[in-house]
């Protein structure tokens, strides 16, 4: 009889599972777009006879009622925690490094040599014709080695940056690298995004300054302001699990001389920082509002020179640092620009004294780096 | 359509159990059927055609073998069963297989036929074939009704990647089956527990072995290798036992009882007992409808080792249309050839200690020629596991502390140990262990089905290897 109450109890918990999951989804309306997992969802798909006789049909459904299962965001966080609790110090491609940094994971393997070459051609193309600066930025798991999990492994960029040295030269290369290194025991990235924060972007300006022989501006690293004080990155987007928030400083003196700038030659701004994204989840597009194909500053310094920045999202945060030093800076970010380089590299050689600086991080150098 | 997925759990199922157990009797093999045949069309919504013609032209073969019984006719069905079950079997499995080899062998340049392989042939085209020749032989009863018939092809439980049924082993059950709710909680908490080890254990076991695959072979360890093969051995055993296990609770719920289908393979003393518990449905297919009518071992010892020979050169390439299978098979052959030989006497003088970690040793070998389908490849990897690439390596410490937890879950998972520790918890004359039993036997069920949920709706990873097959 015994055995019989505990057979029906567990068939009434196991199947009442089940159908409370099934009729919660039933009824759970569609969303369009996940902020946690930071992509848009499948949507219902449609049905046609021909989708459905090549198999297409049933397995877009599948996708779909997976994507906007009821609860999805707790399920993820489940299993997050699932894996945490196995000993797992990887989550999606993110590891769980020490004194809470999460640090992007790059696999040797997923950078082969090949493709590496590819990207310094048009990198050589690009100094030769153009005498460019280059600035390539290591990503965190190449300098806060320390705070990487014992052993894990990790694209070494040194190899991409000594090349990239060789083909800039002494005077174009930038040797970033080494001034973070000297510096990996301070804040310059953040714990919870991929990007360099201002006081890592500040030592690259010193780096790049002494390359360039200028005198650099008077930042007080000491003297940064705060934007934001609950920051959680793409990193922590990833795991999607509580962490410690990061804040986003900026650095004041960038504020003393209005710029005016344009934006995809549609809107204009007053300043380097956009306060509206620090309501969002997205609160790096603090600088100079998110990524935008062309970016035209007026800085307001009295400069004859202009400068045209070729760059990735850790650009967004050196540029205001640059503005002492160009009455006119160019930001150009490859991904969003349609246009030709060269001739628009032309054009403005053709109307004064012009630089151009390449600044990706390594790792968008080799994902992203392409120009027509 | 899988087990593991959403599609399945929250669409499929409950609709399919709720119509099932409200309908009366005699109309519930009908609704198997019905649900059998959609469950199929999900996955495959042309090749369940070639299923449906497999399932009548077998019927109609019964029957005939039925009606000419004790004639010389009667042989005829029974070679059209088998022709025509081989043959569709060989057309879509090995037909671009044999077409490229005999390419690249000739230098010709016959085009490839390019059609998908649909989900299961494997199984059906066998299940059939079993009844066929079962009727023949006497040992089961010719089915006159179509639909009970169609129900024990097509029956979604075992459809897709087994057990392989045998039709007299289900035969009484397809007519009338009783379940009840001790056997329908039994199925239950079987499915569950089959959920958990493809989700929990397979899936992440599987991510093990393509983190070591995707680090290249070149200069690989042997520490990084060995842990790369682990964890595809547990993954295959973790995710494929774990499918039988939902296939026979499914079918308890219904009232079948399918055969099991594993017994802990990986704690043989040698290769011959590794195949009397890894896939025994398939093993047990083999030796009935080909080693035994070969002649088995009464022919005499040469004859008997040919046997063995052309069953696991069989049984390797059933398992997929490439080299690597056939090499995989002949691996086998040859180590059971050898334990006929002299290894098996040779293995009683030690301790049963000494031939688990030989067979462990083999079989993790054929895991790797499993595999690996590249023959460069593969020889790089075993020159791995064999220390040519150094002992340790970053990439190997990292792997392990990553996998560490789930390794000794699945090594102690791959034991009787878990279930014998429950039965003395049961049978505890203690009331703390009993209550906890109580306690852990209503909890553990939930709290996995919850977890294989979650692991599911994230579903980073989610293949069934035996898809393939």
């Amino acid at each position: 009889m015994d055995e019989k109450r505990n057979a029906v109890f567990t068939i009434c918990v196991l199947s009442s599972i089940l159908l409370f999951f099934t009729l919660a989804d039933l009824f759970h309306g569609d969303r369009l777009y996940s902020e946690t997992e930071n992509r848009v969802l499948a949507s219902r798909p449609e049905f046609s006879a021909a989708a459905l006789l090549s198999g297409d049909y049933t397995s877009d459904y599948e996708t779909y009622v997976t994507d906007q299962f009821v609860g999805r965001d707790k399920w993820i966080d489940i299993k997050t925690k699932t894996d945490l609790f196995l000993g797992k110090r990887t989550i999606n491609g993110v590891y769980l490094g020490a004194d809470d940094y999460l640090i992007e994971r790059h696999l040797p393997q997923e950078y082969p040599p090949s493709e590496a070459e590819e990207k310094l051609e048009l990198l050589r193309a690009l100094t030769d014709r153009w005498d460019a600066a280059v600035m390539l930025i290591p990503t965190a798991d190449n300098i806060l080695t320390d705070k990487l999990p014992a052993c894990a492994p990790y694209y070494d960029e040194t190899p991409l940056l000594e090349s990239a040295s060789e083909i800039a030269g002494e005077r174009g290369y930038v040797d970033v690298f080494s001034a973070l290194c000297r510096h990996r025991g301070e804040e310059i990235y953040y714990r919870t995004d991929h990007h360099w924060t201002s006081l890592g972007a500040y030592y690259g300006y010193l780096a790049w300054a002494q390359t360039m022989g200028e005198e650099p501006f008077a930042y007080d690293p000491a003297g940064m302001e705060t934007a934001a004080g609950d920051f959680q990155g793409t990193l922590q987007s990833r795991l999607n699990l509580k962490w410690p928030a990061d804040s986003i400083l900026y650095f004041p003196e960038t504020m003393e001389v209005t710029p005016q700038i344009t934006y995809d030659g549609t809107r204009d701004s007053q300043s380097y920082y956009e306060e509206s994204h620090l309501d969002t989840k997205n609160k790096y597009g603090f600088f100079l509002d998110g990524n935008h194909g062309l970016t035209q500053i007026d800085t307001g310094y009295d400069r004859d020179k202009t400068l045209i920045v070729l760059k990735d999202s850790y650009g967004n945060c050196l540029i205001p640092l640059l503005a002492p030093h160009y009455g006119r800076i160019l930001a150009l970010d490859l991904r969003y620009y349609n246009g030709r380089l060269f001739p628009l590299l032309e054009q403005y050689a053709a109307e004064g004294d012009t630089d151009v600086l390449v600044v990706y991080n390594c790792v968008h150098f080799l994902e992203d780096f392409l120009y027509y | 359509m899988v087990f593991s997925s959403v599609v399945f759990l929250f669409r499929f199922l409950p609709a399919f159990m709720i119509c099932y157990f409200l309908a009366p009797g005699r109309m519930r093999n009908f609704i198997l059927l019905l649900g059998s045949l959609f469950f199929y069309a999900w996955g495959e919504p042309v090749y369940v055609l070639l299923m449906l013609f497999s399932t009548v032209v077998d019927y109609g073969n019964g029957l005939l073998i039925e009606r000419w019984r004790g004639q010389r006719r009667a042989a005829v069905p029974l070679v059209v069963s088998v022709v025509v079950n081989l043959g569709v079997l060989g057309f879509f499995k090995y037909g671009d297989f044999l077409v490229s080899t005999v390419n690249s062998v000739f230098g010709t340049r016959i085009p490839l036929l390019r059609l998908g392989l649909p989900i299961g042939i494997s199984f059906y085209t066998f299940q059939t074939m079993s009844y066929t020749i079962d009727v023949y032989r006497g040992q089961a009863k010719v089915q006159k009704n179509l639909l009970d018939f169609g129900v024990y092809v097509t029956m979604f439980p075992q459809l897709i990647a087994g057990p392989i049924v045998k039709y007299r082993d289900v035969e009484d059950c397809l007519h009338s089956r009783r379940t009840d709710v001790t056997a329908v909680s039994r199925g239950i908490r079987r499915f569950c527990a089959g959920l958990a080890k493809k989700v929990l254990l397979a899936n992440n076991l599987g991510e093990l072995w393509n983190q070591v695959m995707d680090g290249g072979f070149q200069e690989m360890s042997m520490l990084t290798a060995w842990l790369g093969i682990l964890g595809f051995a547990f993954q295959i055993y973790f995710d494929f036992s774990g499918y039988s296990d939902m296939a026979i609770g499914l079918g308890e719920i219904l009232g079948f009882h399918f055969p099991e289908n594993f017994n802990y393979p990986y704690l043989s003393g040698s290769v011959t007992e590794f195949w009397r518990r890894w896939h025994i449905s398939l093993g047990s297919w083999f030796r009935e409808y080909v080693y035994i009518p070969l002649g088995g071992n009464r022919k005499g010892l040469p004859r008997q080792l040919l046997h063995i020979l052309i069953v696991w050169m069989l049984t390797g390439i059933w398992h997929g249309a490439g080299w690597n299978f056939a090499l995989w098979g002949l691996w086998f052959a040859f180590l059971l050839i050898l334990e006929k030989l002299f290894l098996h006497r040779a293995l009683s003088w030690f301790p049963k200690a000494v031939g688990v970690i030989y067979t462990f040793g083999v079989v993790l070998a054929g895991w790797a020629l499993f595999a690996i389908p590249s023959f460069t490849e593969l020889v790089s990897y075993l020159g791995a596991m064999a220390g040519m690439g150094g002992l340790l390596d970053g990439n190997g410490l990292y792997l392990g502390r990553e996998y560490l937890v789930l390794l000794v879950i699945a090594a102690v998972g791959s034991t009787p140990l878990p279930h014998r520790a429950v039965s003395r918890l049961e049978q505890s004359r203690r009331c703390v262990w009993t209550a906890l039993f109580r306690l852990g036997e209503k909890v553990i069920p939930a709290a996995l089905l919850l977890l294989c949920i979650a692991g599911i709706v994230e579903d980073s990873y989610n293949p069934f290897l035996y898809f393939r097959f």
